[in-house]
């Protein structure tokens, strides 16, 4: 019975908090279309550059280190297996397509997660706590069109972009393996990545930025609108951000990676 | 007075009016958090063009009532209408609507810490207002002049007093100008003559234009000098609503004692009552 009930009680509050997500969501989406740079002073357009910024830039050099350092782990980890086959030339292969589709992806929502999504839930999080979210509600902005939606855009554009860059050191890393591994330079390394990436790892990979970017801003800001306890309360929604992000955009790309698995090959 | 005149001709039975329109409608609100029951069955009309003063102890559920009318939150129990809106069932939208004509300063200030003090008063204005920024600006600064605050455009918000914070957010409130002004303890940590001055802002505020105006004050000498009608809450509940001279009237002990313990009305020397009570 107790067993029971807290089963209850827990699926009960997990689907509670996807609908939460899902009615933000929908309220986003809605008012994304306001934010075109052409409508009104263009207000919402300066506030997505903006965010542009903070997200995007300033996440470029760690993440290209992360990612680099995962490249050339990956490609040192399968030369040890390979060796012993005589198949070195298949680290290209690998470490080409796995940064593509998987890891370039994964690494670079990681490092967005400790960057932005704990800052985005924090900064949520104190405006809760200050009241400036009402204060914004009583002057008639909704806090989902003046703080989620600008961050939201600027996610979409960014996590992809920061996508390709982070796929594009952890292949270069796996190109300085080869160099000195397989005598092949790096010129060659790289056309030979060239030839045997399929648009569908491109595709694939870029779509998983897309989803993964959606999540981190989403379970952010829904952790920072809805804090409780006051200061306390920001430290909280902050970790409970970054653990819910990793969780879920991990499980996202479980599933994506399923679906490209079964219906696109 | 246009107060006093008021009063005297109308209000006697405080409530139902028929003469002018209620904006504001209060029907057996309850609020309770947790276990705990913050306002127990307020009811409360305000008309259009008056200003109303509640009153109450610290704790009593002021800003929790102010909040309910602002649309902040929503009513569980009993119903809060304003111009025609029943706030419990309104849509986002049409609660977004009806807060345009609305002008909220809270108790804690809440300005966008993130923003200068000056991009804080313009922000109504950019986004509610098809007017040039250049005019914009000059509005800003007159927004702030009228609370009595200068220079501080380009200073955050971190950087300004509390009192001065609290005027700033009046400034801000005052924007568009509103409708109807909710005003969450104007005076709280102001000196008196800056004080004085905000009085004599929603004076002449009331006389310039039909504005409603909702203040919570604990200064009894603000409240009875700005109000057309008050209300005075204890313990969840309207202790009594009525004109200023109702209030000073009321037979209710309470309202007495709350009234003489923090005004020591100079015509009432009864000081010695204070000291037993
Ligand atoms: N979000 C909340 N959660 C739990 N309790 C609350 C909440 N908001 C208010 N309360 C409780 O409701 C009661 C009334 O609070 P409220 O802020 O309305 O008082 P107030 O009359 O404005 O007091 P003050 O004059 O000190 O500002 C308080 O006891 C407070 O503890
Ligand atoms: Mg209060």
């Amino acid at each position: 019975m107790t067993l029971l009930e807290s089963v209850g009680r827990f699926s009960i509050r997990q689907a509670e908090y996807i609908g939460r997500l899902a009615i933000q969501f929908w309220y986003c989406l809605r008012f994304s279309v306001r934010a075109s740079p052409f409508k009104g002073r263009g207000l919402r357009w300066k506030r997505t550059l903006r965010q542009m910024g903070d997200i995007g830039v300033r996440s470029l050099p760690v993440l290209c280190l992360v990612s680099g350092a995962t490249g050339m782990i990956m490609a040192l980890q399968a030369g040890a297996e390979l060796r012993r086959f005589g198949a070195m030339e298949a680290i290209v292969t690998m470490v080409g397509t796995t940064m593509t589709r998987e890891l370039g992806p994964l690494m670079a929502a990681i490092v967005v997660i400790g960057r932005s999504g704990s800052a985005i839930s924090a900064e949520v999080a104190t405006m809760a706590v200050t009241e400036e979210l009402d204060a914004l509600r009583a002057m008639a902005l909704d806090p989902i069109d003046f703080v989620l939606v600008p961050k939201y855009l600027a996610m979409l554009v960014m996590l992809p972009c920061l996508t390709v860059m982070s796929v594009f050191s952890g292949i270069l890393a796996g190109g300085v393996f080869a160099y000195f591994t397989l005598d092949l330079t790096l010129l060659a390394y790289l056309s030979r990545t060239a030839e045997i990436l399929l648009m569908r790892d491109i595709v694939s990979g870029l779509v998983k930025a897309v989803i993964f970017g959606s999540i981190i801003v989403h379970v952010s800001c829904l952790e920072g609108f809805t804090v409780s306890g006051g200061p306390v309360g920001v430290g909280h929604s902050t970790t409970s951000a970054v653990v819910k992000s990793i969780f879920l955009v991990v499980l996202a790309d479980l599933l994506c990676t399923t679906f490209f698995y079964f219906f696109w090959r | 007075m246009t107060a006093s005149t008021r009063s005297t001709t109308e209000l006697r039975e405080p409530p139902r009016q028929a003469s002018r329109e209620t904006v504001i409608s209060v029907r057996d609100l309850k609020v309770r958090y947790g276990e705990r029951t913050v306002l127990d069955g307020v009811s409360l009309d305000i008309l259009r063009g008056e200003t109303m003063v509640i009153l109450g102890g610290s704790g009593s559920g002021k800003t929790t009532l102010l909040r309910h009318m602002e649309g902040l939150e929503r009513p569980a129990e009993g119903s809060v209408t304003v111009k025609g809106v029943d706030l419990a069932t309104a849509s986002r939208a049409t609660l977004t609507a009806l807060r345009r004509s609305m002008g909220v300063s809270f108790q804690s200030a809440a300005m966008f810490n993130s923003m200068t003090v000056g991009d804080n008063v313009a922000l109504p204005l950019l986004e509610h207002s098809a007017l040039a920024e250049s005019t914009i600006q000059v509005m800003v600064r007159i927004k702030l002049q009228q609370v009595g605050l200068t220079h501080v455009e380009d200073l955050y918000p971190t950087q300004l007093s509390g009192g001065m914070r609290k005027r700033a957010s009046l400034a801000r409130a005052l924007a568009l100008d509103p409708e109807i002004l909710f005003f969450d303890e104007p005076s709280a940590g102001l000196d008196p003559v800056i004080a004085a001055g905000l009085d004599d802002l929603i004076l002449r505020l009331k006389a310039a234009y039909p504005i409603t105006i909702v203040v919570v004050t604990h200064e009894l000498a603000s409240a009875f000098l700005i109000a057309d009608r008050m209300c005075m809450i204890n313990e969840g509940k309207i202790l009594a609503v009525g004109t200023v001279d109702e209030i000073r009237s009321n037979p209710d002990p309470r309202v007495q004692q709350f009234i003489r313990r923090e005004a020591n009305e100079p015509s009432e020397a009864s000081s010695s009552y204070i000291m037993g009570a």
